[in-house]
């Protein structure tokens, strides 16, 4: 064969033509349904071409609970401990949803006391379960101590809703018109305990994860979601603001007394990576945390506490 | 009182409804666009009902004119009253200085073959919400994609969420409600309650 570099016109590499018959056969591979990267139960066909993931077909209905059939034969209180079951990283605000539109139907007026405790403890609850995506992702990554230190916040929100519910996951804590339980001066002395630490904590993570190297190689500008893409698939939360939209229901259509409180609503900006990708989606969730944090300074400073 | 959703005024969440109904039938002929007034509008949410067979033209109006546009949507969900059943579709406008919501009904009284059109074109979303609805109501959607049951398994009998459902009693061998799993106890209690209150009514008698 005549060298490249002896003639003006390069012959056409035949090497190209050789990895398209490589790619047209694609390796069929059965994930889940149990698996431990899936959190939960879900199987997935997929079709594989060497690394890179050309097809995919999920399988639902592993954790099919039945719930809208159950509910059929329950009055209206005994469905709150299956709105748990909706999200059991946050159940305070699956029921807090439930309970809400209940509440709307009927036309029950909730005590401002009760509507302040259901706002700290549906934004501790969104701490928790940002928390929880935070430990997890870093695990999934490969990183173990940041699961550890999450936990270890998590678990004082978890033991200050164990006191006040009787339960650590499924609480079946906000009730038609109110919360089943009253809060105590000593345990709202330690929510603004965990306040101050967890603002601490918070720059710990930061330094320890969201800009480290690895971490954004691995996320940084990988699995972009447009915001076209989240339109069309209805997405919304972290990943809708990930993607650059300052959209959040407690703003655009304040429920209960959000109006009344002052915070931002943090959006995917593109300090790392670009706009929409893991990056940006997993950063969101961090400066949420923050939010919350000031949401319960609030509360806790309001005239009912 | 809380208040969720702002509906004074015949708008749900930033949106005139009757203009809409208006426009809905100005642009799409045949739609039938009528407004349904709940009696209390702080309990209830204002809502269209169209035409079953025109639902893709109107979703197609409704996300891409420039007067009212919904550029999202929440939900696809279905209900059966027995006599006729509903498929309700849930959109949503995603921009944070005009917000808006709406609720577009279609009612199908057909209970043997319902059939509706796809909207998958139109809202990716739409994909799984009309899966469930199939698999749950057994609506069927035409020009769907991938038309499969979503939550229960592909060889389960029958259409879980209508009213007139019964559950079959073995599925691969497997008993559907083995006697072991049932709860007799609540069951006999409910029973032992209503004799009690009929003897007690006959004896008032």
């Amino acid at each position: 064969m005549q060298s490249r570099w002896d003639v003006g016109e390069p012959e056409k590499p035949t090497i190209n033509s050789e990895t398209e018959q490589l790619k047209s056969e694609l390796l069929t591979l059965n994930m889940g349904p149990q698996h431990p990267a899936t959190h939960g139960v879900l199987r997935i066909e997929i079709w594989t071409d060497s690394e890179i993931v050309a097809h995919a077909i999920p399988h639902l209905g592993y954790l099919h609970r039945c719930m809208e059939k159950h509910s059929e034969n329950l009055d209206f209180r005994g469905v709150i401990p299956f709105v748990d079951r909706l999200d059991y990283l946050a159940a305070m605000n699956m029921e807090w949803t439930y309970v809400a539109a209940i509440e709307k139907m009927l036309g029950t007026e909730v005590p401002r006391r009760g509507e302040l405790i259901r706002i700290m403890t549906a934004e501790l609850q969104r701490i928790a379960s940002h928390l929880m995506a935070f430990g997890t992702y870093a695990l999934d990554l490969g990183a173990f101590s940041p699961f550890l230190y999450a936990f270890e916040e998590r678990e004082k929100i978890l033991r200050l809703f164990e006191e006040v519910s009787g339960a650590r996951l499924l609480y079946n804590y906000i009730w038609i018109g109110g919360v089943w339980n009253d809060w105590t001066d000593e345990q709202l002395e330690r929510v603004a305990q965990f306040c101050d630490n967890m603002e601490l904590e918070a720059k710990k993570y930061n330094e320890l994860v969201s800009m480290n190297k690895i971490f954004v190689e691995r996320t940084a500008n990988v699995g972009v979601f447009s915001l076209e893409d989240c339109f069309s698939y209805g997405a919304s939360g972290p990943v809708l603001r990930g993607s650059g939209l300052k959209w959040d229901l407690r703003k655009v259509a304040p429920y209960s007394l959000y109006s009344e409180f002052d915070f931002d609503v943090p959006v995917g900006e593109g300090e790392v990576g670009v706009v929409g990708d893991c990056w940006n989606r997993y950063y969101v969730r961090m400066k949420e945390v923050l939010e919350s944090i000031k949401i319960i300074r609030q509360v806790l400073n309001s005239s009912c506490f | 009182m809380s208040v969720y959703f702002e509906t004074s005024g015949l708008s749900m969440l930033n949106v005139d409804i009757n203009k809409l109904a208006d426009l809905i039938n100005g642009h799409v002929s045949g739609s039938n666009a009528i407004v349904n007034i709940p009696e209390d509008l702080k309990k209830c949410d204002p809502s269209i009902t169209v035409e079953a067979t025109k639902i893709y033209q109107v979703i197609e109006y409704l996300k891409t004119n420039s007067e009212v546009p919904f550029n999202s949507l929440h939900v696809i969900s279905g209900v059966d009253y027995v006599e006729w059943m509903e498929v309700c579709y849930m959109l949503t406008h995603y921009n944070p200085e005009a917000p808006r919501q709406l609720i577009l009904k279609v009612k199908i009284t057909d209970r043997l073959n319902p059939v509706l059109d796809s909207i998958v074109k139109i809202y990716a979303a739409a994909n799984f919400q009309e899966r469930e609805v199939y698999d749950m109501f057994g609506i069927r959607f035409n020009n769907h994609p991938d038309l499969r049951r979503i939550l229960c398994p592909d060889d389960w009998e029958g259409w879980p969420l209508r009213k007139d459902y019964v559950a079959q009693k073995e599925y691969n061998g497997m008993a559907v409600y083995p006697d072991s799993k049932m709860n007799f106890e609540d069951r006999e209690f409910i029973v032992r309650q209503d004799m009690i209150k009929k003897a007690q009514q006959a004896k008032a008698q």
